[in-house]
C-alpha cells in the first residue's frame, strides 16, 4: 500500500464511520488559517500554518508551525470554545515565535472537563500579531482528517466533525 | 476573535447621547468635499444618495452604519471600500479616489475634517470621530436623472435599447402544457429543464468514455456589467439567451448565429441580482426583469407584446429567479422585500396572452392570518424578507407548485425583535396551487432564521415507488426530504459540518438552535457554520433518474455575525447583520465540494473537495456524465456514479450559471456560461481566497459538443 491508498484508506475509514459515533482520539490537528476576515481586514489578516495536539491522559503536548504573517506575532493561545467553531473564553497561553513565521508549542495538564471538550472539538488555537491582536491564525483541534487531495472522489460525506450535535 | 462588547457599547453611547467630544477627523475639508462626487458616481446607485443602503448595499450612514463601525478603525474601512468597491470591481479606481471617498463616507456621518490629508494607514476609531448624524446638506444629492443612468457596478457599454437587432425564426412551434411536461429531449424548455426540477438531460452521446473529445463548438460574448447567472433556453435549435441590462437574444443554437436582439433595459446599476432564467409558453417568452417588470415577448422576433409592473422597483424590489409556465400563467417570485413597509413579498401569476395579473400569494403573515401569530407580535410592516429569489418546480398529477421562501428580514432575531417566532412564511416550503395560488400546505425548515441562511433553493420532486417527495437543500448544508402530498416531514442528511442548530427532531425534522443563539442579543457577535454562501446556495442541485442520485455543489465557511440595531421605521431597512468570516474547521481550507446523495437512502455515495467553490448548478446526463464549473474558472465534466473528473477546460472568468444540454440535428451540445457578478457565492470567495484571481469583464456562453468522428 502506497502512501496514496493509505490516506484513502483512512478516509474511507472516517467516511464510513457513523456520524452519530464520537471519535475519542487523542491526536488532533489543525490547519491555522486567516481569520476573522472581511474585505478590509484581510491586507492585515494574512498568512497560514498547520498544529498538532496529542493528549496523554491529561497531559496536552501542542506543536505548529506558521508562516506569511505581514507583522510579527505576538502572543498564541489555546481557548476553550462553545462548541466547533464556537468562541469561548481562553484556556492557556502557548509559546511562539515573534515574527512573521516560527513555530508555536506547549506542554499543558487540563482538567477532566477540558479534556472532554478537547475531544469534543471545542478547542482551537488562535495566533495574534501586532497588525492582528485580536486574532490572526485561527485552528480548530479536530481528530486526524487526512485530505485525500483536490478532486479526489472519496466514499461518503468525507470527514464532517460533527462531534456533539445530535444526528440521526 | 473573542470579542467584548465594550466597543459597541461605547458606539452606543456615542450615538445615542453624544455625550463624547469628536475629535477631528483624519482627512482634509477638500477630500470629503471631492469624495462627494466620487459617492456619487461609484457609490450611490446601490447604497443610495443618503447613504441609506438598499438591497444588499448596506447603510453608509447613521445609527445603523455606527454601529457596525463604530469601534472599527478608518483604516479597516479604507481597506474595506478599496478592496472590494464598486462591488464586484475592487480596486478599480485609484488609490486618492478611495480616500475621498472614505473621507466623504465620515463626513456624511458628522465627522470634521482637519488639517493632515488621509492616507488610509491611519487606525482612527470611527466612534471617536463621527456620531452617525449627517451633517444638513451632506447627502449626496446627485441629480435623479444622473443616478438612474450611473452604471457604477462595472462596465457596462452604452447603447440604446429596445430590439437592437431585427429578425425572424424561420419557423416556431408554440410551446404547449404538453410538451412543458414531457419536454423533447432535444430542448431545454426551462430553467431547471422539467417541471420537476431535475436538471437533467436524456441525453446520452457524450458518455464518460468519450467525454474527454468535447471541443468548442462556438462562444458568444454578453453583456457585461451587472451579475450574470444565466440559463439558456433551448426550443427546436433556438437558443434564448438572457443577458445583463434584460437584453435576451435568439441564437441559431447550432452555429450561435444572431437571429435577434431586444436590450429591454435599463442598464444595470449593481453587481448583484442576476435574471437567472427565461420561460416559454405558446408563441412568447417570459422576461422577468431585474425592475421587477414581467415581460412577454413575441419567441418569433423578440419584439414586446405585453408588460406588467410586478412590484415598484423604486422602492427597491427585484426579480432574479426566473419564472415558470403553468397552465397559460406565468409564475414569478419577488426579491429585495427587506425594507419597513406595508407592502410585503409575494409569489405571482399572469395570463400568458394578456399579462393580466391573476393571483398573488403573500409569503408573510400578517396579524390575525393564519401563522401572524409567529412575529412576536411585531406590527405587519415589520414583518419583512421572504423572498422567492428562485422559480419554482410543478407536479401535474398533484396540480401543485412547489416554493421557496427565503429568510425574514433583518436578518437576526434580535434585529428583528421576533423573539423565538417562526416568522412565516419564511424559510418554508409552500405547496400552491398554480390556478388559484392557494396554499395547500407549507413546512418551515428553519423556523425563525438567525444567520442570512436561505432556504429558497430549487425544490426538486422525487418518487420512490409509490412515495412522492419534494427535495431541498438550503445554506445550512441539510437535505430535507417532504412528502410532497402531505407536506410531512420524511428525512434528512447533513452534506457540510453544521453548527447552527443543536439537534433536528428525528420525527417531525423541526431544528432546535444552539442555546447561544436563542440568548443573543443586538451587538453579540455569533458563530455561524455555514455562513451566508451556503452550504448550499443558487448554484443549484442535479437530479440523475437513472442512480436516484442528487448531485450537490456545496460551499464550506463559516462567520461570525453581529445583529446590529435596526431602527423600526417605514421607510428603513437592510439586513443589519455584520460579518467576519472564517474557514470551516475541518475542511483544510477546501472551499468548494461536490457530493452525490442517493435520495431513497439520503446516504451519500461519493465527495469531493477543492479549493475553490462551485458557481454553477451540475447538469446530470443519460451519458453518465456530469458537468460543473467553478469560481477559478474551471469548468469539467465527472462521472456521475463515482464523482472522478474526466475533462475539463478554463474558461475566460468564473464560471457561473447553470449548466445545459440540448441537440440539434442529432447533435448533442454542453453550454455554459463564464459570468461575473452575485452576493454571497462571489463575494465571500473572494474575501477568503485573495491568491484566486479572475478578470472583471468575461461574461460569455461557450457551447461544447464531440467532433465529428465521434
Amino acid at each position: 500500500m502506497d502512501l496514496r491508498q493509505a490516506v484513502l484508506f483512512i478516509v474511507a475509514l472516517l467516511a464510513i464511520t457513523p456520524a452519530s459515533t464520537p471519535v475519542w482520539a487523542d491526536d488532533f490537528e489543525t490547519r491555522l488559517s486567516p481569520s476573522p476576515l472581511t474585505e478590509g481586514t484581510r491586507i492585515n489578516i494574512t498568512g497560514e500554518g498547520r498544529a498538532i495536539a496529542s493528549l496523554d491522559g491529561r497531559k496536552l503536548t501542542v506543536s505548529g508551525n506558521f508562516h506569511g504573517l505581514v507583522s510579527p506575532a505576538t502572543t498564541a493561545e489555546l481557548y476553550d470554545g462553545l462548541g466547533i467553531a464556537i468562541p469561548g473564553p481562553k484556556a492557556f497561553d502557548l509559546t511562539v515565535t515573534q515574527a512573521t513565521s516560527g513555530t508555536i508549542s506547549a506542554s499543558l495538564v487540563l482538567s477532566a472537563k477540558q479534556a472532554a471538550e478537547l475531544r469534543a472539538g471545542h478547542f482551537y488555537v488562535q495566533i495574534n500579531s501586532q497588525k492582528a491582536p485580536d486574532g490572526n491564525l485561527t485552528g480548530w483541534l479536530l481528530p486526524p482528517h487526512p485530505f485525500a487531495g483536490e478532486d479526489v472522489p472519496v466514499a461518503g460525506a468525507g470527514f464532517l466533525p460533527q462531534l456533539d450535535v445530535t444526528q440521526k | 476573535m473573542k470579542k467584548t462588547l465594550a466597543g459597541f457599547m461605547l458606539a452606543a453611547a456615542i450615538v445615542s447621547a453624544g455625550a463624547i467630544a469628536l475629535e477631528q477627523g483624519p482627512f482634509v475639508a477638500e477630500q470629503s468635499r471631492s469624495g462627494r462626487a466620487l459617492y456619487v458616481a461609484n457609490c450611490a446607485a446601490c447604497h443610495g444618495p443618503e447613504l441609506k443602503g438598499a438591497g444588499e448595499a448596506p447603510a453608509l450612514a447613521g445609527t445603523t452604519f455606527m454601529a457596525a463601525w463604530g469601534n472599527r478603525t478608518t483604516e479597516e474601512l479604507y481597506n474595506l471600500v478599496k478592496a472590494s468597491m464598486p462591488y464586484g470591481n475592487g480596486n478599480s479606481l485609484d488609490a486618492d479616489s478611495y480616500r475621498r471617498i472614505v473621507a466623504y463616507v465620515l463626513a456624511a456621518n458628522g465627522a470634521q475634517s482637519g488639517n493632515i490629508a488621509m492616507t488610509g494607514n491611519e487606525a482612527v476609531q470611527i466612534g471617536r470621530i463621527a456620531d452617525g448624524k449627517m451633517p444638513a446638506g451632506e447627502a449626496a444629492a446627485a441629480p435623479a436623472e444622473t443616478r438612474a443612468r450611473t452604471p457604477v457596478a462595472t462596465s457596462y457599454p452604452p447603447g440604446r435599447f429596445g430590439v437592437t437587432v431585427a429578425g425572424a425564426l424561420k419557423s416556431f412551434d408554440p410551446v404547449t402544457d404538453a410538451m412543458l411536461a414531457h419536454p423533447k429531449d432535444a430542448d431545454w424548455l426551462m430553467y431547471r429543464r422539467n417541471y420537476q426540477g431535475w436538471s437533467h438531460s436524456p441525453l446520452s452521446q457524450v458518455t464518460s468514455a468519450n467525454v474527454k473529445n468535447l471541443q468548442l463548438q462556438w462562444s458568444w460574448a454578453m453583456n457585461d456589467g451587472g451579475a450574470s447567472q444565466v440559463t439558456p433556453i433551448v426550443h427546436d435549435g433556438i437558443m434564448f439567451l438572457s443577458n445583463t441590462a434584460n437584453t435576451v437574444q435568439a441564437l441559431d443554437a447550432k452555429t450561435g448565429e444572431l437571429i435577434w436582439e431586444n436590450r429591454i433595459g435599463p442598464a444595470p446599476t449593481r453587481a448583484y441580482g442576476a435574471t437567472r432564467s427565461l420561460a416559454l409558453y405558446g408563441d412568447k417568452i417570459f422576461v422577468p426583469t431585474t425592475d421587477a417588470k414581467l415581460y412577454g415577448l413575441d419567441a418569433r422576433t423578440g419584439k414586446i407584446v405585453w408588460q406588467t409592473v410586478i412590484e415598484d422597483a423604486a422602492e427597491g424590489y427585484s426579480n432574479t429567479g426566473g419564472a415558470i409556465a403553468i397552465h397559460g400563467k406565468i409564475l414569478v417570485g419577488l426579491t429585495y422585500c427587506n425594507r419597513y413597509e406595508t407592502k410585503h413579498c409575494f409569489i405571482s401569476a399572469y395570463d400568458a396572452g394578456t399579462g393580466k395579473v391573476a393571483w398573488r400569494f403573500k409569503t408573510i403573515a400578517l396579524k390575525g392570518e393564519p401563522g401572524g401569530d409567529t412575529w412576536n407580535n411585531l406590527p405587519d410592516e415589520f414583518r419583512q424578507g421572504a423572498e422567492t429569489w428562485i422559480a419554482g418546480t410543478y407536479d401535474p398529477d398533484l396540480n401543485t407548485t412547489y416554493w421557496g421562501t427565503a429568510q425574514s428580514k433583518p436578518w437576526t432575531r434580535a434585529s428583528r425583535g421576533s423573539g423565538t417566532g417562526a416568522t412565516l412564511y419564511a424559510n418554508s416550503t409552500l405547496a400552491l396551487d398554480p390556478d388559484s395560488g392557494k396554499l395547500k400546505w407549507f413546512y418551515t425548515h428553519a423556523p425563525g432564521e438567525n444567520f442570512d441562511l436561505d432556504e429558497v433553493f430549487e425544490r426538486v420532486l422525487v418518487n420512490h415507488g409509490d412515495s412522492k417527495d419534494v427535495l431541498t437543500i438550503g445554506k445550512v448544508g441539510i437535505l430535507w426530504k417532504l412528502n410532497r402530498v402531505t407536506g410531512q416531514y420524511e428525512d434528512s442528511a447533513q452534506t457540510v459540518f453544521q453548527n447552527v442548530f443543536g439537534k433536528i427532531d428525528p420525527k417531525t425534522g423541526i431544528p432546535t438552535y444552539r442555546a447561544d443563539v436563542q440568548a443573543a442579543k443586538v451587538g453579540d457577535w455569533i458563530s455561524s457554520c455555514p455562513g451566508p454562501a451556503g452550504g448550499h446556495d443558487w448554484p443549484a442541485t442535479s437530479y440523475d433518474p437513472k442512480t436516484d442520485l442528487m448531485i450537490i455543489p456545496l460551499h464550506q465557511s463559516c462567520v461570525m455575525m453581529r445583529a446590529e440595531p435596526m431602527e423600526k421605521k417605514i421607510g428603513v431597512g437592510g439586513d443589519a447583520g455584520s460579518q467576519r468570516l472564517f474557514e470551516m474547521p475541518g475542511t483544510d481550507g477546501n472551499l468548494g465540494k461536490l457530493a452525490a446523495y442517493n435520495t431513497k437512502t439520503m446516504k451519500a455515495l461519493w465527495s469531493f473537495q477543492q479549493k475553490a467553490p462551485f458557481l454553477t448548478g451540475v447538469l446530470t446526463t443519460d451519458g453518465g456524465v456530469g458537468f460543473v464549473g467553478d469560481f477559478d474558472r474551471r469548468f469539467r465534466a465527472f462521472e456521475t456514479a463515482t464523482g472522478k473528473t474526466l475533462w475539463q477546460t478554463r474558461l475566460p472568468t468564473s464560471v457561473q450559471g447553470h449548466v445545459i444540454s440540448y441537440a440539434v440535428d442529432g447533435k448533442q451540445y454542453i453550454a455554459i456560461e463564464s459570468g461575473l457578478g452575485g452576493g454571497s457565492p462571489v463575494g465571500k470567495p473572494t474575501t477568503l481566497m485573495p491568491g484566486v484571481h479572475h478578470p472583471g469583464n468575461g461574461n460569455a456562453i461557450f457551447v461544447f459538443a464531440l467532433p465529428p468522428e465521434n
